[in-house]
C-alpha cells in the first residue's frame, strides 16, 4: 500500500465524523427528534431545526482492535458506525468484516445493525438520562413491509424507551417542504431517486397518492457500483486503488446525464474532439522511478580492488594447487623411475618379487605408468601436450596393421588391428568434427558481416524486419507452446465457454499416448491377459514414453533462432526488451506492454463515457439487467396509474414536476427527465420540472417542519397503541401529510 | 486504546445510559444466534400480501412494470451501442476491434462483465 498521498486520497469528501451535541438538556421531552433513516446516510436531528444535528453514513463495520502495546482489550470486535478517517483503520483488523447495511433494498432488515446505528445517532445528539424521552419522527419507505415497520416500533419502544413514534416518507415530507416555499403546487408529482431505489410519487391536493406511485430498483448505488467495475475492469492493474468510496467521489465530482445518449455515444465512437475535451482524467500517485546513481569514481576505484583481490586470493590458491600437484607427480616419477632403474639391474625371477611388492604386474605397465604420468605432469606445467600433433602427422606410422590384408595376420595381429580401425575412424571424425565446426563458424561469420552490411545499408528497416522477424518467431514459439499445454491462459482457444472435451484437454502426445494405450487394450482382446509375454509387448512403453520428437527438432530449431535474434536486438537497440515467456495475456491491457518501464501516464485513469454511461441507468435500467422502466417512463406509469383523474388534473400534476433524493444531484437530469416525459404527454400540454431546492436535505428538513407543527402530536403511534393494538395497528398506521 | 482513536470518538461505547437493554446484554458474548433476520424476499412473503384488497398498494405492486420500448444493445466494453454479439461469450460489442479484445479477455473477466448486466452464468 502507498502511503501519504494516497492515504489522503482514499479519505472521500463525503466523509464526516460528527461531533458529541452538548445541548441535549436544553430541550423539553416535548420536543421530537427527527430521523431521515435514508439509506445512505442517517440524519439525526431536532423538530424545528433548520439542519440535523448529526449526518453519518448509515453503514456499521465491526472489525476487531488489533495488539498493540497500549490496548489492553487487544482482539475485542469493536462497533463503528458511519464513516471514519482511514488513517485510522491501521489499529483495526477488518479482515473478517466489511461494512454492513441494514437495508436490503431500501427496506430495513438487520434490525441489529439499525440498533447500532441508532446507539450512534442518539448518542452524537448528546441523549442522557435512563431513556430517549422524545417523540420520534423517522422516515421509512414507501409501502413499508408491516413486519419492518414493527421491528423498528418495537426496537424504538423497547429498548429506547421513546414515548411515541411517527413514520413517515422522505419523499412526501421532501415534497411539502418544496411546496411550502413554493417551489411546487399542492398538485404534483415528486420523481425521488435514492441510493437503492427511485420512487415516483404524485400528489394529490397535498396528499402523496401511494396507489399511484411506482418503484424501480435503480438508484445511486447502482450508478457508483457500475463506474466502480466498469473502470476496474478498464484498468485491472489499478483495481485495488479504486475502492468504492473512490467511485463515489468520482460519480458526484464528474458524472452527468447526457440530454441525447445515442448522440453523445456517436460523439465518442467517432474519437470527435469534444469527446477527448470531455475525458477526463484521474492521477493515481505515481513516484517515479529512482534513477540508477552512477557510483562515484572511489566507490569504482574501491569496488575494483576488493575484486582485485579476491582474484588474486584465487590466482594464489590455484598457483599453490598445481605446485602441490607438480611436486607429487615428480615424486611419483621418481620412484617409478628407480624401480624401472632397479629392474634393468636384475632377471626375470627377481623383477617379478620386485614388481609384487608394487601395484605393477609388469615391465610394460609400469613403463605406461610412467608415459603417462609425464603426460600429466607435462600438462600441470603447462606445456603443451604434443601426442595429439603427433598422432595427426604419423597416420601412416600408427596404424600399420589397416592396410594389410586379414589372412595374413595372426591372431593377436588381428586383434590389434581391429583397434587401429576403432582408433583411426574416431580420430577421423573428431577431425570431421572439427572441420564442420570451423565451416559452420566461417558461414555464420559470413552471416553476420552480411546482416551488419545491410544494418549499415538502412538501418531502419534492417530494426524493422529483425523486429518483425522477432515477432513473428514469438508468435510461432508461442503457439507451439500453448498448443502443447492446450493454452488455458486465455480464451482465445474456446476452451472456456463452450464444451471443454477430452480432445481439447490433452495435448498432441498425450492423444497419441492414449491412442497407443486403447489399440493396445483392444487387440489383446477379452481373452486372458497375456501382455508381457512376448518381448515385442514391452515395445509399448518405449512408443509411449516418446514425445513427438520430430516436432521437437523444429521447436528447438525457432528457439535457437529466436534467442539469436533476440541477442542481435538487444545489441542495437537500446528500447528493446526481450518477451518473457510466461507473460500471461492480461485482457484489453494486451496492447499496453508492461515490459516497458512504466511511465506517469499509466496511472492516468480516464473516464470518458463512463461519465455519463453510469447514470444512464436511471433511465434505462436495463443496462444494469433490471427490467424495469427508467425515470421518465416512471412518471408516465404513476400518471396512468392515477385512475380517478381526468386530465385536467394530470396536466396540473405536469406542470409541477419536483425532482428529488441524492441521486438527481446529475447535472443535466432535470433536463433530460423533462425532454423523456413531453414524448409520454400530448402535445402542447403543460410540462415544469423542477429540482428541489436541496434534493438531499429537504427530506429531513420537511420531517424537521412537519415535527414542530402542532398536530404533530396527534399524529404519532403511542406506546399505549403499540400494547393495545399491536402491529395490525402498525398496519393501519398512516399519517396525514398536510397538516 | 490508542490515544488518536480516542480523540476521534470513532467507537461506539459499549454501554449506553440512554438505552433500557444494553446491547451485550441482549446479544451475550460468545453465544450462538445463528440468524435472526429474514431476506427482504423472506420478510415480503411472510406479508401476506394476498390478503390486501386489490387497489391497496403495497411494497410488490408498487413495482415499476418493464419498459414499453425494446432495449437498446449497447457494447459491454465501450458502451457504444453494440449491433454484435459474441456466441462464445456472450457478450455484446461495437466493431472487431472490440471482439479481438473480447477474445483475449480472461473467463473471470467475461463474467464480471457479463455480471454488470445480470447476464453471467451462475454455477450453483
Amino acid at each position: 500500500m502507498l502511503k501519504g498521498p494516497f492515504a489522503e486520497a482514499a479519505m472521500p469528501s463525503f466523509v464526516t465524523r460528527p461531533q458529541r451535541q452538548l445541548d441535549y438538556r436544553c430541550f423539553s421531552s416535548a420536543i421530537p427528534i427527527v430521523i431521515d433513516n435514508g439509506g445512505f446516510n442517517f440524519r439525526i436531528g431536532w423538530a424545528g431545526e433548520s439542519d440535523p444535528r448529526v449526518t453519518f453514513r448509515n453503514l456499521v463495520q465491526r472489525p476487531r482492535h488489533r495488539a498493540t502495546a497500549i490496548v489492553s482489550n487487544a482482539g475485542e470486535t469493536v462497533t463503528i458506525v458511519g464513516d471514519h478517517d482511514p488513517a485510522l483503520m491501521k489499529y483495526f483488523d477488518c479482515t473478517r468484516s466489511s461494512y454492513r447495511s441494514a437495508f436490503d433494498n431500501n427496506v430495513v432488515y438487520q434490525f441489529e445493525i439499525m440498533e447500532y446505528v441508532l446507539d450512534y445517532g442518539f448518542e452524537r445528539l448528546g441523549a442522557e438520562g435512563p431513556q430517549v424521552d422524545h417523540p420520534i419522527l423517522i422516515t421509512e419507505c414507501i409501502c413499508n413491509p408491516v413486519s419492518s415497520r414493527s421491528k423498528m416500533a418495537e426496537l424504538l419502544f423497547e429498548i429506547y424507551g421513546v414515548p411515541c413514534i411517527a413514520f413517515g416518507v422522505d419523499a412526501a415530507f421532501s415534497y411539502k417542504m418544496n411546496q411550502l416555499h413554493g417551489i411546487c403546487d399542492e398538485d404534483g408529482l415528486a420523481i425521488c431517486s435514492g441510493f437503492s431505489t427511485s420512487h415516483v410519487v404524485p400528489f394529490a391536493k397535498g396528499e402523496p397518492v401511494w396507489e399511484a406511485c411506482c418503484r424501480t430498483n435503480v438508484g445511486g448505488y447502482h450508478v457508483t457500483d457500475n463506474l466502480k467495475q466498469l473502470i476496474s475492469l478498464k484498468y485491472p492493474y489499478h483495481s485495488s486503488s479504486i475502492s468504492w468510496e473512490k467511485a463515489e467521489d468520482l460519480k458526484l465530482e464528474h458524472c452527468h446525464v447526457a440530454s441525447d445518449y445515442a448522440a453523445e455515444l456517436q460523439l465518442f465512437q467517432k474519437g470527435a474532439k469534444e469527446a477527448e475535451e470531455k475525458t477526463r482524467c484521474w492521477q493515481l500517485p505515481w513516484i517515479p522511478p529512482t534513477q540508477e546513481e552512477m557510483p562515484s569514481v572511489e566507490e569504482i576505484a574501491r569496488k575494483e580492488a576488493v575484486k582485485e583481490k579476491q582474484g588474486q586470493r584465487l590466482r594464489d590458491m590455484a598457483a599453490a594447487k598445481k605446485s602441490i600437484r607438480i611436486s607429487e607427480l615428480e615424486n611419483e616419477l621418481r620412484v617409478m623411475e628407480d624401480l624401472l632403474l632397479q629392474l634393468e639391474d636384475v632377471d626375470e625371477d627377481e623383477a617379478f618379487s620386485i614388481l609384487s611388492t608394487t601395484t605393477f604386474n609388469s615391465r610394460q605397465e609400469l613403463e605406461s605408468a610412467i608415459h603417462k604420468v609425464t603426460q600429466s605432469l607435462r600438462k600441470a606445467k603447462g606445456e603443451s601436450c604434443e601426442s595429439e600433433e603427433k598422432t595427426d602427422s604419423s597416420l601412416a606410422e600408427k596404424y600399420p596393421l589397416i592396410d594389410v590384408p586379414d589372412d595374413i595376420l595372426s591372431p593377436e595381429q588381428l586383434k590389434e588391428k581391429r583397434k587401429q580401425v576403432f582408433l583411426k575412424t574416431t580420430s577421423e571424425g573428431r577431425l570431421r568434427a572439427k572441420q564442420k565446426r570451423y565451416e559452420e563458424e566461417l558461414w555464420r561469420e559470413k552471416q553476420n558481416q552480411q546482416d551488419e552490411e545491410k544494418r549499415l545499408e538502412n538501418p531502419e528497416l534492417y530494426l524493422e524486419e529483425l523486429r518483425a522477424k522477432y515477432r513473428e518467431l514469438c508468435e510461432k514459439v508461442e503457439q507451439r507452446k500453448r498448443l502443447k499445454t492446450n493454452g488455458y491462459h486465455s480464451n482465445g482457444n474456446g476452451n472456456t465457454s463452450g464444451g471443454v472435451g477430452r480432445g481439447e484437454r490433452l495435448n498432441a502426445a498425450q492423444k497419441e499416448r492414449m491412442r497407443l494405450l486403447t489399440t493396445a487394450a483392444f487387440d489383446r482382446g477379452k481373452g486372458e491377459d497375456t501382455f508381457g509375454a512376448r518381448d515385442e509387448d514391452w515395445q509399448l512403453y518405449k512408443l509411449i514414453s516418446r514425445d513427438n520428437d520430430d516436432e521437437n527438432d523444429s521447436f528447438e530449431e525457432d528457439h535457437a533462432e529466436l534467442t539469436r535474434i533476440a541477442t542481435r536486438l538487444q545489441d542495437i537497440d537500446p528500447t528493446f526488451v526481450a518477451k518473457s515467456d510466461m507473460v500471461p495475456i492480461q485482457g484489453i491491457t494486451s496492447e499496453l506492454p508492461w515490459f516497458r518501464p512504466r511511465t506517469i501516464e499509466d496511472f492516468q485513469i480516464s473516464i470518458g463515457i463512463e461519465r455519463f454511461r453510469c447514470p444512464e441507468i436511471l433511465f434505462q435500467p436495463n443496462m444494469v439487467g433490471i427490467d424495469q422502466a427508467g425515470l421518465d417512463e416512471m412518471a408516465g406509469v404513476s400518471l396512468r396509474r392515477l385512475t380517478c383523474a381526468d386530465d385536467d388534473v394530470k396536466n396540473k400534476i405536469c406542470s409541477s414536476i419536483l425532482v428529488l433524493g441524492g441521486s438527481s444531484l446529475f447535472p443535466g437530469l432535470d433536463s433530460r427527465l423533462e425532454a423523456g416525459i413531453r414524448q409520454i404527454r400530448p402535445y402542447l400540454s403543460p410540462l415544469r420540472v423542477v429540482r428541489a431546492l436541496d434534493p438531499v436535505l429537504d427530506a429531513w428538513r420537511g420531517a424537521a417542519a412537519y415535527a414542530a407543527s402542532l398536530q404533530f402530536s396527534t399524529q404519532t403511534f403511542s406506546i399505549q397503541d403499540y400494547y393495545d393494538k399491536g402491529e395490525s395497528g402498525l398496519k393501519n398506521y398512516q399519517i396525514k401529510y398536510s397538516l | 486504546m490508542e490515544p488518536d482513536v480516542v480523540s476521534s470518538e470513532m467507537l461506539l461505547p459499549p454501554v449506553l445510559p440512554f438505552k433500557k437493554v444494553q446491547m451485550a446484554d441482549k446479544y451475550p458474548k460468545g453465544q450462538a444466534r445463528g440468524r435472526h433476520w429474514k431476506h427482504l424476499k423472506q420478510i415480503l412473503q411472510a406479508e401476506n400480501y394476498q390478503s390486501y384488497g386489490p387497489d391497496e398498494p403495497n411494497y410488490l405492486n408498487i413495482e415499476t412494470p418493464p419498459s414499453m420500448y425494446p432495449s437498446k444493445k449497447f457494447c459491454d466494453i465501450t458502451g457504444f451501442e453494440a449491433p454484435y454479439v459474441d456466441p462464445r461469450t456472450n457478450l455484446r460489442y461495437a466493431n472487431p476491434e472490440v471482439f479481438k479484445r473480447i477474445r483475449m479477455l480472461p473467463n473471470e473477466h467475461v463474467q464480471r462483465y457479463l455480471s454488470l448486466r445480470n447476464a453471467a452464468v451462475i454455477l450453483r
